[in-house]
C-alpha cells in the first residue's frame, strides 16, 4: 500500500450494530467492484456503517463532503505552483483511484450535476479517470471503490441525481434501527443506562410519527446519543432532551410543545 | 348639536336596516315591526336595536323560517338583548351547526337558549383549547393516532355541569368549560386526556355490546378498565404516571362516601401505590385489581368480574351511580366508546340471492354509455370568513365553486394590440449554482486562473490579470394571479367611454400577461363572481403554466359579467392556489370596479372587514396583494382592505391598462 494513502486507514473498530444483512451484501458488492449508494434519513448511521466497512475490509477511506461550491477540480486535482514551475496535485478522488482506496462522497446530491459526471467513466466497465488538464488517463487500482450517500427525505424536492448517474450504483436503504437495537446503540455510545436509553428511544419514535405532519425528519439516533451524553454529564432529562433533541429539530411553537409532551410522557412532568 | 346629528344618523341607519330586512323577508319584517315597541323598551338605544336587526337579517337571508320564529320569541328572552354579541355568536353557531338540517335548525332557533355563549369563563376556556389544538393534534399523532380530530362539545347553558371528555373513533370532544382546574394545569390536563384517549385506542376493546347491564355496573367496569389501560400505557410511557397523578386528588375528606366519591378514591388507589385508603370497598377493589394485574393484565374477563363484584357490594351498601356521574379525575372520558348501547344484530335480515333470480344481459347487447350528466364535476373548496363584530373566523363559511376546464373549442379573435412593459428592473438573487470565473474583480480568487497567470508570467508572456471569481445571480421568479371581478356592475360602461368596465379589465389582464409571462414570471388569470355564500363562482381563464395561446384568450374574450363581488372568498382561494407554488414573489393583482358586496349580506362593513382579513392572511403567507379599481369613490374602503399604499384608483378608464403595468412592475421590483 502506498504511503500516500496509509493515513486514511482506520485503526480501531468503529462500533456498528447491523440492521440486517447489509454487511454481507456490502462486502459482496465491494468484492465485485460495484459502486454503492447508501441512502436514508439523517443521523441513522450511514457514515458510521461506511467507516466500519472500511475497517473491516482493511482499506483506506477517503471522505469528501459534497457541496454546491465544489468543482470538478476539487475532486480530481489541479496544477499548483512551486519554485520550479507548476506541479500537479491529485485531488481526493484521483488519490483513491491511483492507489486503491475507498472514496466516499458524503451528501452526494449537494454537488452540482455537472461536477458529478466526472465519476461516470469510473463507474462502468472502463474504470478510468480522465485528467484532461494533464492529458493523463488514470486506470483505477484494483482496490479502488466508490461509495456515495445521500438523504432522500428533504433534499429530493429541489435536488436530485441525473438518471445517468443514478443507474451506475447499487443502493442500500437505511432506516432507524428497531427499538431494542437502537436502545443498545444509544446505551453503548453514551454509556447511559439502558432504562433511560429506552425512554429516549420511545420519545424519538413518537417524534418520527410526526414525519410529514410538520416535521421533515424525526429525532435521529445521533440526537439521542447527544441527549444521552448530556444526561450522563448529570444534566436533567428534560433539559438534555430540550437542548439536544427538541430545540434543534423545530422552530414551530406547536410542534415544540408537542415534542416536549413526548419527553414528559417518558420522564414525567417537569418540576 | 353633534349629539343630535349623531342621533339622527343612528335612526337613519336603523331605518335602513329595517328596509333591507323587508326586502329579504316580508314575514320576518312584519313580526319584528309588531314587537318593535317591546324591543325599544328592552334595548339600550337605537345602535343596539340596529345590531339586533343585523342578527335577525343574518338569519333571515339564510333561513327565513328560523328568523321569523326567532323574532316572535325575542321579547320573551330579554337576557339575549342585553348581550348582543353573545346572541350573534349563538346565531352564527346555529347556522353553522345545522347547515344542511332544516328541521333541527328551526328547532334550534325556536327553542334553544341564546345565552349559551354568555359565560365569560366558558369562552376563555374554549379559546384556550382552540389555541392549543394544533399542538395537541401533533401530540396525539405521536401516539400513532392520526385520523382523529379534536373538537369542543356543543355549547350548553352555563348553569349545567359540563360534560366529560368524549371519545369516538373520529373525534375527541373536550368540554367548553373546565371546572376545578387551575389555569397553569390546563395544558397538562389536555395532554393527560389525550394520552388517556390514546391508551383506550391502543388497549381497549371498543364498542362492546352493553346488553342489559345496569349503569352502575357499566361505570364500575369502565373504571377498572381505565385503570388497566393506564397501567399498560405506563409500561411504554413511564412519565405518564406522574402526569395523570397530578389530577388524582380524591381523599376521604374531599371526595366523601357516596358512590362517585368512593369511585374517585378507588381510581386514585388503583393509580397511586402510595395512597392508602381505609375504606373496605376501596381496599377490596385494590386487592382484586393488583392480583389480576399480576396474573395477566390482558385478560379482560378477569377485570370485568372485578367491576361486577364491586357493583354487587355497592348494591349491598345501597349505593348507586347518580344520573350526572362524571368519571374522576377530570381528564378521563365518559367511556361511551367502550360500550355499544344499541347493538344491531343483522343475522336475520341477510338476503340470500340465488342465481335464478338474476337476469343476465345478452353479451352482444348494446350498452348505452354511462350518463355523466347528473354528476357534479365542479370542484368545491370551503373557506372561512371573518366576522368583524365578534373577531372570529366562521369556519367553512363560504363555498368556492370552480368549473372543470371545458374542452369546448373556442373561436379565436384577432390578437389585440399590446404595449410591451419594460420589466428589466427586477431584482436578482444570488445563486451559488451559477459561477462566474476569470473576472477582473470578485469575491474570491480563481485558483485555476492564478496558475495560468503564473505560467504566463514565467514563460515571459503578458498575463491575463483576471484572477477572481464570484457567484452568479439569477432573476427572481414570481407567480402572479390577476384576479378579475366579473360582477354585474362590470357590464356597465365606464364613465366617459363606450367600453364596458369588464373590457377594460380584460385589456389590462392581457397587457399584464403579455408583458410578464416568461420563464421566471408566471401569470395566471382568474375571475370570480358570487351569489351568496354557498356559491362563489371562480374560474381559471389561464393557468400559471399554460401558454397565453388561443384557448385562454378565447376564454377571456367570452367572459361576461353577472352576480356579486364576494372579494374575501376569492382572495382566499387565490392565496391557496399561490401558496401551492414555489416562487420568490407571489402577487395577487385585483382588478375591480367597486366595493365588495353580496346578496346575502346586509351589513355595510362585513365584507370589507373580511376582505381585509383575507389580505392579512395572504401577506402572512408571503403573498402581496394590490388592487386597481375604477371606482372614483373607492378611497373609503379600498385602503381598509389593501392597506395604505397597495392600491391605485384609475380615474381615467383609458389609462387603466397602463396603470396596471406600472403597478405590477412596482410590485415585483422591490
Amino acid at each position: 500500500m502506498s504511503n500516500l494513502i496509509k493515513p486514511y486507514l482506520i485503526e480501531t473498530e468503529p462500533y456498528y450494530s447491523a440492521q440486517g444483512d447489509e454487511i454481507k451484501i456490502f462486502s459482496a458488492a465491494i468484492e465485485r467492484g460495484l459502486p454503492m449508494m447508501v441512502k436514508g434519513p439523517t443521523g441513522c448511521g450511514k457514515t458510521r456503517f461506511i467507516e466500519h466497512m472500511a475497517w473491516r475490509l482493511k482499506r483506506p477511506l477517503i471522505t469528501m463532503a459534497c457541496n454546491e461550491d465544489m468543482s470538478a477540480s476539487d475532486l480530481v486535482g489541479r496544477f499548483l505552483l512551486d519554485a520550479q514551475g507548476t506541479v500537479w496535485h491529485d485531488g481526493p478522488l484521483t488519490l483513491a483511484v491511483r492507489y486503491g482506496a475507498i472514496c466516499y462522497l458524503d451528501e452526494f446530491v449537494e454537488a452540482r450535476q455537472d461536477t458529478t459526471v466526472v465519476i461516470h467513466p469510473l463507474t462502468d466497465h472502463r474504470r478510468i479517470l480522465a485528467l484532461d488538464k494533464r492529458g493523463e488517463i488514470v486506470r483505477a487500482h484494483p482496490d479502488f471503490r466508490l461509495i456515495v450517500s445521500y438523504n432522500p427525505g428533504y433534499q429530493s424536492a429541489a435536488k436530485d441525481m441525473k438518471p445517468s448517474t443514478r443507474q451506475r450504483f447499487g443502493a442500500i436503504n437505511f432506516d432507524f434501527l428497531p427499538r431494542a437495537q437502537e436502545i443498545q446503540v444509544v446505551a453503548h455510545e453514551s454509556k447511559i443506562s439502558s432504562e433511560h436509553a429506552e425512554r429516549l428511544v420511545r420519545v424519538a419514535e413518537q417524534s418520527r410519527a410526526l414525519r410529514g405532519r410538520g416535521l421533515d425528519e424525526g429525532i435521529s439516533t445521533r440526537m439521542l446519543v447527544h441527549a444521552a451524553g448530556l444526561m450522563v454529564e448529570s444534566i436533567s432529562a428534560h433539559d438534555a432532551c430540550a437542548i439536544a433533541m427538541v430545540a434543534p429539530l423545530t422552530d414551530d411553537p406547536d410542534l415544540h410543545a408537542a415534542l416536549l409532551g413526548f419527553v414528559e410522557a417518558q420522564f414525567g412532568p417537569k418540576e | 348639536m353633534s349629539a343630535l346629528r349623531n342621533h339622527y344618523q343612528v335612526e337613519a341607519a336603523l331605518e335602513n336596516r329595517l328596509r333591507s330586512l323587508r326586502d329579504v323577508d316580508e314575514a320576518t319584517y312584519s313580526v319584528v315591526l309588531a314587537c318593535m315597541p317591546a324591543l325599544e323598551d328592552l334595548a339600550k338605544d337605537a345602535t343596539d336595536l340596529a345590531l339586533l336587526i343585523d342578527v335577525i337579517a343574518l338569519v333571515a337571508v339564510e333561513a327565513p323560517d328560523c328568523s321569523a320564529s326567532l323574532a316572535t320569541r325575542l321579547h320573551s328572552i330579554p337576557e339575549a338583548l342585553s348581550d348582543l354579541e353573545c346572541l350573534r355568536k349563538w346565531a352564527v353557531h346555529g347556522l353553522q351547526r345545522y347547515k344542511d338540517q332544516a328541521v333541527q335548525r328551526l328547532f334550534f332557533f325556536s327553542y334553544e337558549d341564546p345565552s349559551i355563549f354568555s359565560d365569560q369563563r366558558t369562552e376563555i376556556d374554549s379559546a384556550q383549547f382552540i389555541r392549543r389544538r394544533d399542538m395537541l393534534q401533533s401530540y396525539l399523532s405521536g401516539f400513532g393516532v392520526n385520523d382523529c380530530r379534536l373538537e369542543l362539545h356543543d355549547p350548553q347553558a352555563a348553569k349545567l355541569l359540563p360534560p366529560s371528555v368524549s371519545l369516538s373513533r373520529e373525534i375527541i370532544r373536550f368540554p367548553r368549560r373546565l371546572t376545578d382546574v387551575m389555569a397553569n394545569q390546563r395544558d397538562a390536563l389536555f395532554r393527560a386526556a389525550i394520552a388517556h384517549a390514546a391508551a383506550h385506542f391502543r388497549h381497549s376493546k371498543l364498542l362492546r355490546p352493553a346488553g342489559a347491564r345496569h349503569p352502575t355496573l357499566l361505570a364500575l367496569i369502565s373504571l377498572v378498565e381505565d385503570a388497566r389501560i393506564e397501567h399498560l400505557m405506563v409500561k411504554d410511557y413511564p412519565g405518564l404516571h406522574a402526569l395523570w397523578g397530578k389530577f388524582h386528588t380524591a381523599t376521604r375528606e374531599s371526595a366523601g362516601f357516596d358512590l362517585p366519591g368512593l369511585a374517585a378514591r378507588l381510581a386514585r388507589a388503583l393509580h397511586d401505590p402510595n395512597y392508602h385508603d381505609k375504606n373496605a370497598w376501596v381496599q377490596s377493589g385494590l386487592e382484586l385489581f393488583t392480583e389480576a394485574v399480576q396474573r395477566d393484565p390482558y385478560d379482560q374477563k378477569a377485570f370485568d368480574s372485578i367491576g361486577r363484584k364491586l357493583a354487587i357490594s355497592a348494591e349491598k351498601m345501597h349505593q348507586h351511580m347518580p344520573e350526572n356521574y362524571r368519571p374522576a379525575p377530570v381528564y378521563r372520558d365518559d367511556n361511551l366508546l367502550l360500550w355499544d348501547m344499541n347493538p344491531v344484530y343483522q343475522d336475520d335480515d341477510r338476503v340470500v340471492v340465488s342465481l335464478k333470480d338474476v337476469q343476465f344481459r345478452d353479451l352482444e347487447e348494446d350498452i348505452s354509455p354511462t350518463r355523466l350528466m347528473d354528476v357534479d364535476m365542479r370542484r368545491k373548496s370551503f373557506y372561512p370568513e371573518w366576522d368583524h363584530r365578534l373577531d372570529v373566523l366562521r369556519d367553512d363559511w363560504v363555498t368556492v365553486i370552480e368549473p372543470p376546464l371545458s374542452a369546448i373549442r373556442y373561436k379565436t379573435s384577432p390578437k389585440a394590440r399590446t404595449t410591451k412593459v419594460d420589466h428589466q428592473t427586477q431584482r436578482r438573487v444570488v445563486d451559488r449554482a451559477i459561477r462566474l470565473n476569470k473576472l477582473a474583480e470578485g469575491d474570491e480568487l480563481d485558483l485555476n486562473a492564478i496558475v495560468d497567470n503564473a505560467i504566463d508570467m514565467r514563460s515571459g508572456t503578458q498575463p491575463d490579470g483576471r484572477i477572481f471569481r464570484r457567484h452568479g445571480r439569477r432573476r427572481k421568479s414570481s407567480a402572479i394571479v390577476v384576479l378579475m371581478d366579473q360582477s354585474q356592475s362590470t357590464e356597465r360602461y365606464a364613465t366617459g367611454t363606450f367600453t364596458t368596465v369588464l373590457d377594460i379589465e380584460k385589456s389590462a389582464a392581457r397587457l399584464v400577461t403579455n408583458a410578464l409571462h416568461s420563464n421566471e414570471n408566471r401569470v395566471a388569470l382568474h375571475s370570480f363572481s358570487s351569489n351568496g355564500r354557498h356559491q362563489v363562482h371562480y374560474q381559471t381563464l389561464k393557468d400559471f403554466d399554460e401558454d397565453f395561446g388561443a384557448e385562454p384568450q378565447a376564454r377571456l374574450d367570452l367572459l361576461r359579467g353577472g352576480m356579486s363581488t364576494r372579494m374575501g372568498a376569492a382572495l382566499r382561494h387565490a392565496s391557496a392556489t399561490l401558496s401551492a407554488r414555489s416562487a420568490d414573489y407571489k402577487v395577487i393583482l385585483m382588478l375591480t370596479d367597486g366595493q365588495p358586496s353580496d346578496v346575502d349580506v346586509l351589513e355595510d362593513d362585513y365584507l370589507i372587514a373580511d376582505a381585509s382579513h383575507a389580505v392579512l392572511c395572504a401577506s402572512a403567507q408571503g403573498i402581496k396583494t394590490f388592487c386597481l379599481t375604477l371606482d372614483r369613490r373607492a378611497d373609503a374602503y379600498v385602503q381598509k382592505i389593501f392597506g395604505m399604499r397597495n392600491y391605485l384608483i384609475a380615474d381615467d378608464a383609458n389609462a387603466f391598462a397602463g396603470y396596471t403595468g406600472k403597478a405590477i412592475i412596482k410590485l415585483i421590483s422591490n
